[in-house]
């Protein structure tokens, strides 16, 4: 270094205090007389309160040629009920001062609320009408309908969303749901009416099969009065059980590139299906999938981030995609980030080698310390909110999994040894088994990429 | 040793508290406890963004937060992220127009550890910052850049629109992100000379928030950043006071590759830290917040000539703020269409004003915008360092949301009626264009 003179005083770096204990709250898990399960969770100073509502109507559940038909009847939710029109509905969430964000996804269909706890009572109300009687006003649906149509080709030119789409596409096969867009395409979105939504509704959404998640600050709230004055109005038939079929994948290397002709940077989708919660080997593959692309000092941005510059980040994740004890369930795994355009190959070759090194050499133990460390120290900062909470209760009983999991998950991480997350991680992504999506300019990367032998190549056109 | 002064309960603060100590080097200290959870926010706000940046070097405010997370004296490369994330903690830096903040947030028992790092980069960064972490970085950033603005559809927009509100010259003409020309530009010597003139302790805000023992947590921060000299080597900002409007209508239309039309705009509205701000704020609201907006219920609902519609506030406190319109198309409807419609629904609201409903409705989503961000430690951090560095009183942090409920519908009227005006709005219009054209920059 050149003439800087410094001038403060050093100290040696502090040592830690003491840990205050914590631990990831246990729910309080009850039923309603209309057979509604519902978990609560005080948590002292949260003065918005998070509600999770999880109906029993996944995808799987939508008819034939009416993929979206779930998306369409979670957005109407909100759209009007037998007491208020949708613009009255709307107005009276928001002044509230509530959020009601509804969703529809491969487990089911999930509703978030979130509200002052001083206008609790009424937000409530507000979501019990939704559920108990939605309006499904026939020019509703429609406006619902062109609106979705309408958000498609931002999603199309959306280079990550386009991506997401064409791994789900080459993954699964053909007739499982998983393998089409979620929220439907164009050829079946347009084929929804009231009609359709009433019948799904009808079908898939009832309180005993459903769970409401109550956390926040509950502190004079009567909650059990409360849900008994709302939710619990709600009614409907008991429900049978339905078969969910096995995911299955297709995961032979192959590189698939969706052309983007003129994209300065090329999007990186890599990914296969593998173990979910239920299997044994999820705390050693969160730990290895960390160790490998969880953070900017992980070994993936080492690389290609904080050595080459190829990347604004890349990252190695496991996403659920449905879990069940009977072990018909998997996780999405996957490698995602964009690298610039003329660097596309060199950025796939160093990534590959990351891959080699790994499967080769196994992670250290001071890596595999650092990311228990981090895995487990943050748990207070990450739940510090309702929401969080309530995110974390909600998907464990749509995954089918025990309420003290998330505790449970802490102690496991911690027990888990660099031998075993090396070998979670090097079988969560072996390097002959990676569907590799890249969207981005084909005419500049597609030479390249093919060099890298990293499975066959072909180019697809991005609309 | 700091000097403090005794923690009230402010009417409308929600029981938080703060307070204030200044180092005899001018670092500013600002804390609040909380004992609810095990966890403690580092918040440290440096009085600089891109508005300190000079023609041809925009994006260095922006490259420069980089930097600081590419080692100092006692810590090696990145091993600001990898001592933070190993001891349970998470962190990150922002840069904006008016300033950078860095944070972490730590399990309580691992706090000491962020100050001894926040305060070995303030103090030593230069020992550590070298060529190839300047090229590297400068790699990342212009990465960066391609990929939340260049390479996504109206990525720009934001950019375009900034470029037209603020006249060129204007400190906050460009966007913190800076262009590709000035980031290849940018030198070692510059990111020198950047840290020196802005990187002192008096250029700062520390807050810290959370489980925290003050006397011991003053003591830390003493012992670690008393020693750094503060200087007064800082130029005065350029002044960013414009009229309160524009005068005129600017537009500029952009033909690209974009999924569907879009009418953006932004509007010139007062500065932040006044009431006319707050007002401004839940006019916008009335008017494009949430989905009972009069744009929402009249483009989406009613018209159905629009996919999404709404309003945004970027609060400026050296410079007007703006009010951002985003209006994306349905279909084939024409541009036209949607603004006529626009500028009937603010017409409208500028001569009757809110009624009380829109009022409690706006009231009460800001009310809850803000026990979001003041229920987290880290956002409690972060409120406090921007009323200490921008307006120069901390405490105004716990008090913003009674100010928010305080603001009568007249002066919401009022501001809509000055303001939200066709000649106080620089408009973005998109026109999609066909796939398969060459991809040069269309305007400007």
């Amino acid at each position: 270094m050149t003439g800087v003179t410094v001038t403060m005083d050093f100290h040696p770096q502090p040592q830690a205090g003491e840990p205050k204990p914590w631990a990831f709250p246990a729910p309080e898990r009850g039923s309603l007389d209309n057979g509604l399960t519902v978990l609560r969770c005080h948590r002292p100073g949260q003065q918005v309160v998070a509600v999770e509502v999880l109906l029993d109507a996944p995808l799987e559940a939508e008819p034939q040629g009416l993929d979206g038909v779930a998306t369409i009847m979670a957005r109407a939710f909100s759209e009007g009920t037998d007491k208020h029109s949708a613009e009255e509905f709307a107005a009276e969430l928001e002044r509230c001062g509530a959020t009601l964000d509804a969703h529809a996804d491969h487990p089911g269909v999930r509703l978030s609320l979130e509200v002052p706890v001083s206008r609790l009572p009424k937000a409530l109300g507000l979501l019990a009408d939704a559920l108990r009687a939605p309006a499904f006003e026939d020019s509703e649906i429609e406006r619902l309908v062109r609106n979705r149509l309408d958000e498609i080709p931002h999603e199309t030119a959306n280079p990550a969303r386009r991506a997401a789409k064409e791994l789900s596409k080459q993954l699964f096969p053909a007739a499982s749901r998983m393998s089409r867009p979620r929220q439907g395409t164009e050829e079946t979105v347009e084929n929804i009416d009231s009609a359709a939504v009433r019948a799904f509704y009808e079908k898939h959404v009832r309180p005993a099969t459903a769970t409401a998640v109550v956390v926040g600050d509950l502190t004079g709230v009567d909650l059990g009065a409360l849900l008994g004055d709302t939710l619990g109005a709600w009614t409907g038939s008991s429900a049978e059980a339905r078969p969910v079929p096995p995911v299955t994948a297709d995961d032979t290397g192959r590189v698939i590139i969706v052309d983007r002709p003129g994209a300065v940077q090329t999007q990186l989708l890599i990914g296969r299906v593998g173990a979910d919660r239920h299997d044994r080997v999820w705390p050693a593959q969160v730990l290895g999938t960390y160790c490998l692309g969880g953070t900017l000092t992980s070994r993936l941005d080492r690389v290609l981030r904080e050595e080459k510059g190829y990347t604004y980040g890349v990252r190695a994740f496991g996403q659920v995609l449905r879990s069940a004890p009977d072990g018909t369930g998997a996780a999405m795994l996957a490698i995602s980030g964009s690298v610039d355009t003329p660097n596309t190959g060199p950025a796939l070759d160093d990534l590959w080698k990351v891959l080699r090194t790994l499967a080769a050499e196994g992670l250290t133990d001071p890596e595999r310390d650092v990311a228990v460390q981090n895995l487990v120290g943050v748990a207070p900062l990450k739940y510090e909110t309702a929401a969080a909470v309530a995110g974390t209760l909600a998907d464990q009983v749509e995954q089918h999994l025990p309420d003290d999991y998330q505790a449970t998950l802490y102690q496991q991480l911690a027990a888990t040894g660099t031998v075993e997350a090396t070998a979670a991680a090097v079988s969560a992504f072996p390097m002959d088994r990676l569907v590799t999506v890249l969207v981005g300019d084909a005419a500049t990367i597609e030479e390249p990429v093919k060099a890298l032998g990293i499975g066959e190549v072909s180019v697809v056109a991005a609309e | 040793m700091p000097m403090g002064h005794t923690a009230t309960i402010e009417a409308g603060s929600g029981g938080l508290t703060a307070t204030e100590h200044r180092l005899a080097n001018g670092l500013r200290v600002v804390l609040s406890e909380d004992h609810l959870t095990p966890v403690a926010a580092v918040c440290l706000w440096y009085d600089v963004g891109s508005r300190h940046e000079v023609k041809g070097r925009t994006g260095l405010a922006h490259l420069f937060e980089h930097l600081m997370f590419q080692g100092s004296g006692q810590v090696k490369g990145n091993g600001h992220f990898e001592l933070v994330q190993g001891a349970g903690g998470s962190l990150n830096g922002t840069t904006s127009f008016e300033r950078t903040n860095y944070f972490e947030t730590m399990p309580t028992h691992q706090l000491e550890l962020a100050l001894w790092l926040e305060a070995d980069r303030m103090g030593s960064l230069l020992a550590a910052l070298d060529e190839e972490s300047m090229e590297n970085q400068r790699d990342v950033v212009k990465n960066e850049r391609r990929q939340r603005y260049d390479n996504v559809p109206y990525g720009t927009a934001f950019e375009k629109l900034t470029a037209l509100a603020y006249p060129e010259g204007h400190p906050y003409h460009h966007t913190p992100i800076g262009s590709m020309a000035d980031l290849d530009a940018a030198t070692l010597e510059d990111a020198r000379a950047f840290f020196r003139t802005y990187y002192a302790p008096n250029n700062a805000v520390l807050s810290i928030v959370g489980d925290i023992d003050p006397e011991a947590t003053l003591a830390w921060v003493e012992k670690y950043f008393g020693s750094i000299p503060g200087h007064d080597g800082k130029p005065a900002p350029r002044d960013g006071s414009l009229p309160d409007t524009i005068g005129e209508q600017l537009r500029e239309v952009v033909e690209e590759e974009v999924p569907a039309r879009a009418l953006m705009a932004a509007y010139r509205l007062p500065e932040d830290g006044t009431r006319a701000s707050d007002a401004a704020d839940l006019a916008l609201t009335v008017l494009g917040g949430g989905e009972s907006s009069r744009l929402y219920n009249r483009l989406v609902r009613r018209d159905r000539t629009a996919v999404a519609a709404g309003f945004g506030l970027l609060r400026l406190a050296g410079a007007p703020s703006l009010g951002w319109l985003d209006v994306k198309t349905s279909g084939d409807v024409e541009v036209p269409v949607i603004e006529a419609a626009v500028d009937e629904e603010l017409a409208r609201f500028a001569e009757e004003g809110p009624t009380a409903e829109e009022m409690e409705r706006a009231q009460a989503q800001l009310e809850r915008e803000w026990l979001d961000r003041l229920g987290t430690v880290a956002g409690r951090a972060d409120e406090l360092c921007r009323y200490a560095v921008l307006f120069g009183d901390p405490q105004l942090a716990l008090t913003a949301v009674q100010r928010v409920l305080d603001v009568t519908a007249e002066e919401v009227q009022e501001v809509a009626k000055a303001r939200l005006r066709p000649d106080n709005r620089a408009v973005l219009v998109y026109e999609p264009i066909a796939t398969d054209e060459d991809d040069e920059e269309t305007a400007q």
